[in-house]
């Protein structure tokens, strides 16, 4: 199989193919990424498609220092940092952000988002990139720019911290938490 | 939890599940945690938190690509050929003086040439230099017997590695350190079962865990053994691949049988200072096989020609395909 990499340079040598293989490598697990981190599909299914946009448009600055993989949620990451600043802006003049969607989200879903909330945000982030980006923490890392023992420490944190809440929630809600591990009908997974 | 009553931080045994503690600690960490209810009680809790997150599935709809990144392709290749076009036209503007540009060109080819050389040249005295002979016996032993079974044993889900026959390696070669009643054996082989041109033979860092099924145990375990009392024994390369070939030929070597295989889903295992502890995989052996037969290396395909004796004296062909978890059942990383 070739390398994203290998892709990459033919991408820039010109060939569209090795763009489409990179496109269709990479959308589903860049939709969950943005999927998870705004609650919104349709707006993930647009910043998938600004991710890949912004590789074309910047193609000719990749350098193959990086794996393709954490070059593409480096601008995942900046695009969602814009998204956030958006939200802000909305906020701060008056006009309503869109809510998010929850309909049709299985209930295992649902606890686990609600108990990712309850994280602090840099160790959610440092969680959610290793647990369902599946990036090793080097990458985390330099994608966040922090030392790899700080990423190590908040990742032990995080999982200590959900740990505890999964404790004391199966405790207080053993229906909801019982229905968490139920597999959900037609799951693919990421890819 | 005291740290004095264990070897290893917690933080490092969660990284170790995480497959990025280096060779050495992993083993260390794999050894602890077999004897460690404590530790093994907080693995078990950071597995259920994983599982537990699992849960969160996206169903991704399928996603074109859109009309605006199809412009920006067109825009991007329709620059390219233009640059292309354009350059003629330059040409016939601009270089006047034919010759002035050729020459200047030919001196910068040749100094471009001579750096790239002398960079390559570097990059690959680098790499052959760093194991350019055998290190002491001692740096390719494993001081704690109990780390070496357990990382031999962490190469296959233990519902086959835990009633595998063990080797570890001592002075004289391999040793049994436990018996077996499946069939199975298990063992960290070294370095020198890379290619003998492997700028690595010599590593002593590495630490390759396999469980070989009983086919392969019969008639591929046999080169591994053989190999290392070889290296033991202080033999050349040339020596080692000329008795390799005599051992074929006199039959003490045999040819793979059929359905030998090999689990290598260890994430404590070093293959090599390139790609570290690689990605859990399953290895198939046969005897001299053209890759094409299994679609080996075809865009897309799993199955990948391992070039572990491709070129040597071993008529072997080994298929390689990645899995996707480690021997722990956790998730590896894609590819």
């Amino acid at each position: 199989m070739t390398s994203d990499e290998a892709l990459m340079l033919e991408f820039q040598g010109g060939s569209r193919a090795a763009f489409e293989e990179l496109f269709a490598r990479y959308r589903k697990p860049l939709y969950g990424f943005f999927a998870r981190r705004l609650n919104n599909p349709e707006r993930a299914e647009d910043l998938v498609q600004e991710t890949f946009l912004a590789v074309v448009r910047a193609a000719s600055r990749y350098e193959p220092r990086a794996l393709v993989r954490t070059y593409l949620y480096g601008i995942a990451l900046k695009l969602l940092a814009a998204e956030g600043r958006k939200f802000l802006t909305s906020k701060a003049s008056g006009q309503s952000a869109p809510e998010p969607k929850t309909e049709g989200t299985p209930d295992c879903a649902l606890w686990v988002r609600q108990a990712l909330e309850k994280l602090d945000a840099p160790e959610r982030e440092i969680l959610m990139l290793r647990e369902y980006e599946q990036l090793s923490y080097s990458d985390i890392a330099e994608l966040l720019r922090i030392p790899v023992n700080t990423v190590r420490s908040r990742l032990f944190r995080a999982r200590l911290a959900l740990k505890s809440y999964l404790e004391s929630e199966a405790k207080s809600n053993p229906a909801l938490r019982a229905s968490a591990r139920q597999p959900h009908p037609g799951r693919r997974g990421m890819q | 939890m005291s740290t004095n009553r264990h070897p290893i931080e917690q933080e490092e045994l969660m990284a170790y599940l995480d497959g990025e503690l280096p060779a050495d600690q992993a083993s260390e960490a794999l050894s602890h945690l077999e004897l460690c209810p404590q530790c093994q009680s907080l693995v078990a809790n950071f597995r259920v938190v994983s599982q537990e997150l699992m849960a969160w599935e996206v169903e991704a709809p399928e996603i074109g690509i859109s009309s605006e990144i199809n412009a920006a392709l067109a825009e991007r290749f329709q620059k390219r050929e233009t640059a292309k076009v354009s350059w003629p036209r330059l040409e016939n503007r601009v270089m006047t003086s034919r010759w002035v540009w050729a020459g200047a060109l030919a001196i910068v080819c040749v100094a471009v040439g001579l750096t790239l050389t002398l960079i390559s040249r570097n990059r690959n005295e680098d790499r052959s230099t760093a194991y350019p002979s055998m290190a002491s016996i001692e740096q390719y032993l494993i001081s704690d017997r109990n780390a070496e079974i357990a990382l031999a044993r962490s190469a296959a889900p233990e519902s086959i590695s835990s009633d595998a026959k063990i080797l570890v390696l001592g002075w004289r070669g391999y040793e049994t350190a436990r018996e077996g009643k499946n069939g199975f054996v298990c063992v960290v082989e070294r370095s020198w079962m890379s290619p003998f041109n492997s700028a690595e033979f010599w590593n002593p860092k590495v630490r390759v865990p396999g469980c070989f099924n009983p086919a392969a145990a019969r008639s591929i375990l046999p080169l591994t053994i053989k190999r290392t009392e070889m290296v033991l024994a202080g033999m050349s390369k040339a020596q080692m691949i000329d008795s390799i070939k005599a051992a074929f030929d006199n039959k003490e070597l045999r040819a793979p049988e059929p359905g030998a295989m090999c689990y290598m889903m260890s994430r404590a295992g070093h293959l090599n200072d390139a790609i570290g502890h690689y990605t859990p995989h399953l290895m198939f052996y046969f005897p001299l096989t053209d890759q094409s037969s299994w679609g080996a290396d075809l865009p897309d395909s799993p199955v990948a020609l391992n070039r572990q004796f491709q070129g040597g004296p071993e008529p072997i062909t080994v298929f390689v395909i990645p899995v996707g978890r480690w021997s722990d059942g956790t998730t590896a990383p894609a590819m």
